[in-house]
């Protein structure tokens, strides 16, 4: 099946897992930001979890269908319509040659994911089919799609099935978030009075926000590095703070190394909500230490196991 | 447990390494164990994520000692050198002057000093085929700009710390840029995507504006 561009939004690229092992040359991750909310939409259309799929960046998108075939749409609160008639997110749809699909603008968290039975058909790079913008490589092309692009899926496997993601299994957006969070590597650069902020500050989302990382608001930091910290190797969750004291949390497009304090790093466990920050959203850091945050990580687990098994590789 | 063995997150571990080579050794004993997910040397250190889902923080703790005790002392330098060509200042280099004014060098003075030695390639790093390049000590006190830049263009080259950094992408950064270079770094389509590797030795050439424009349009 395929299917063309009407509308691309504002940045909607192919997404699936990450890239693993290759963080020592410097390639990033990349892969879905929200890596929950694909796994979601691909288990709505029988696709494994982490299938290329697409993902769309606060205002959706727009496409029209040249074959039949299944999809189904997760992620941040928005409408959606499927030939001018609203249709649910989380539910199996059916779509036939000519039907025109569009995510509408997301209302609360910034990005949805639309699964297609079979996957969305692009080469693996690196060993990932996930866009990498910054580096061009990837997804389709290496970039985001345009109008007027006519983008292949796979062939689907097993049964086709029409299913709705569980009430309890169908994450929450929001407007404001919690995230569990360890000590990082140089907390210790922080001054005595921002370390106490880091977990007392209702932090807020900056303007720069996006794949690879997002600013966070709210209280001047004291770090004192004098800008000569040897640097060092960096994750997606890693919080750094660099001297002009505004906390920056990297993302799934984080780079490998970091010349900044590393102050904090999300846990493992709620790494997936940070691609669902948007500008304007409150953010509080809630300390955790290592082995509590393995306790919330297998209990997270536990629970998504229930309806989408294989969670372990998702987040 | 070693002293300099900790944790800086809960799936992550550093081990504090003499320097580079050491950390790259380190690194490269590391993923052979295929116990961890990622291994990255960075300048003084190496860092290794671990899968949570199946260990804990102390048996990962308790594995970067025992592999502290047990890897290699340094990695091997290569004997190859890569001639990095380098068009210095203007608006390829728009940091130049004021990292010349904190050295107290002309312009002339700072790029003959920065072409007139090889270095070696420590690590790659920051994005694919961001390249570390070590031994350039008399700028050990210039640092990272306060505020980094949003965005830098491809072949940007950085100073800062007593290293040179070229970044391969464009990408946002804090470096000092005194120049850019028009090669090509970083390449998904080649049999070896990265031009540099780290252990690699490299000499800068300087270059015009007339030349960079001609390499670029080859």
């Amino acid at each position: 099946m395929r299917f063309t561009v009407l509308k691309p939004g504002l940045q909607t690229t192919v997404q699936a897992g990450p890239r693993t092992g290759l963080r020592h040359l410097g390639v990033p991750a990349a892969g879905a930001a929200d890596p929950l909310s694909l796994a979601l939409a691909n288990r709505l259309v029988g696709n494994p979890l982490l299938a290329p799929g697409l993902e769309t960046t606060l205002n959706g998108v727009a496409l029209r269908f040249q074959g039949g075939g299944l999809v189904a749409i997760t992620g941040a609160r928005a409408k959606a319509r499927l030939n001018g008639e609203r249709v649910k997110l989380h539910r199996t749809l059916a779509v036939a040659a000519g039907d025109e699909l569009e995510i509408g603008p997301a209302r609360l968290g910034a990005r949805n994911y639309l699964a297609v039975a079979g996957g969305i058909d692009v080469e693996e790079v690196l060993g990932s089919a996930s866009t990498y913008l910054p580096a061009g490589f990837g997804g389709l092309q290496g970039r985001a799609l345009r109008g007027g692009d006519v983008v292949a899926t796979g062939p689907a496997v097993g049964t086709p099935e029409m299913l709705k993601t569980p009430k309890e299994f169908r994450p929450l957006a929001s407007n404001s978030w919690a995230l569990r969070a360890c000590y990082g590597a140089e907390v210790d650069l922080l001054s005595k009075e921002s370390r106490f902020d880091l977990f007392d500050t209702n932090f807020s989302v900056g303007f720069r926000a996006d794949r690879m990382g997002l600013q966070l608001e709210g209280a001047r930091f004291e770090v004192t590095s004098g800008g000569r910290l040897a640097s060092a190797p960096v994750f997606p969750g890693t919080i750094q703070c660099p001297e002009d004291g505004t906390p920056f949390l990297l993302s799934i497009d984080a780079q490998t190394i970091g010349g900044y304090p590393r102050v904090a790093q999300v846990a493992r466990a709620d790494r997936h909500l940070i691609g669902q920050l948007r500008p304007g959203n409150h953010v509080r850091l809630l300390w955790r230490d290592a082995e509590s945050a393995r306790d919330e990580l297998l209990a997270k687990h536990n629970y998504w196991g229930e309806w989408l098994p294989g969670i372990r590789a998702v987040i | 447990m070693s002293p300099g063995v900790r944790l800086c997150g809960d799936d992550i571990v550093s081990a504090e390494c003499e320097d580079t080579g050491t950390a790259q050794a380190l690194a490269d004993h590391l993923r052979e164990s295929g116990d961890w997910l990622e291994c990255v040397a960075g300048i003084a250190s190496c860092v290794a994520q671990f899968d949570l889902a199946t260990t804990g923080a102390e048996e990962a703790m308790q594995r970067m000692s025992t592999a502290l005790r047990a890897a290699p002392a340094a990695r091997e330098v290569e004997a190859a050198v890569v001639e990095v060509p380098v068009c210095y200042g203007g608006d390829h280099g728009p940091d130049l002057d004021d990292v010349c004014e904190r050295l107290g060098l002309s312009r002339e003075a700072f790029i003959e000093l920065h072409t007139g030695r090889e270095y070696g390639v420590d690590m790659l790093g920051f994005t694919p085929g961001f390249a570390f390049i070590g031994g350039f000590s008399e700028a050990q006190d210039v640092p990272r700009r306060s505020q980094p830049r949003v965005r830098l263009a491809a072949g940007s080259i950085g100073i800062a710390g007593g290293r040179t950094g070229i970044y391969t992408l464009p990408s946002p950064g804090g470096w000092q840029i005194v120049g850019r270079t028009p090669m090509q770094l970083f390449d998904t389509g080649a049999a070896q995507p990265f031009r540099l590797r780290a252990g690699m030795r490299v000499r800068f050439v300087a270059i015009g504006p007339d030349e960079f424009d001609a390499w670029c349009a080859e």
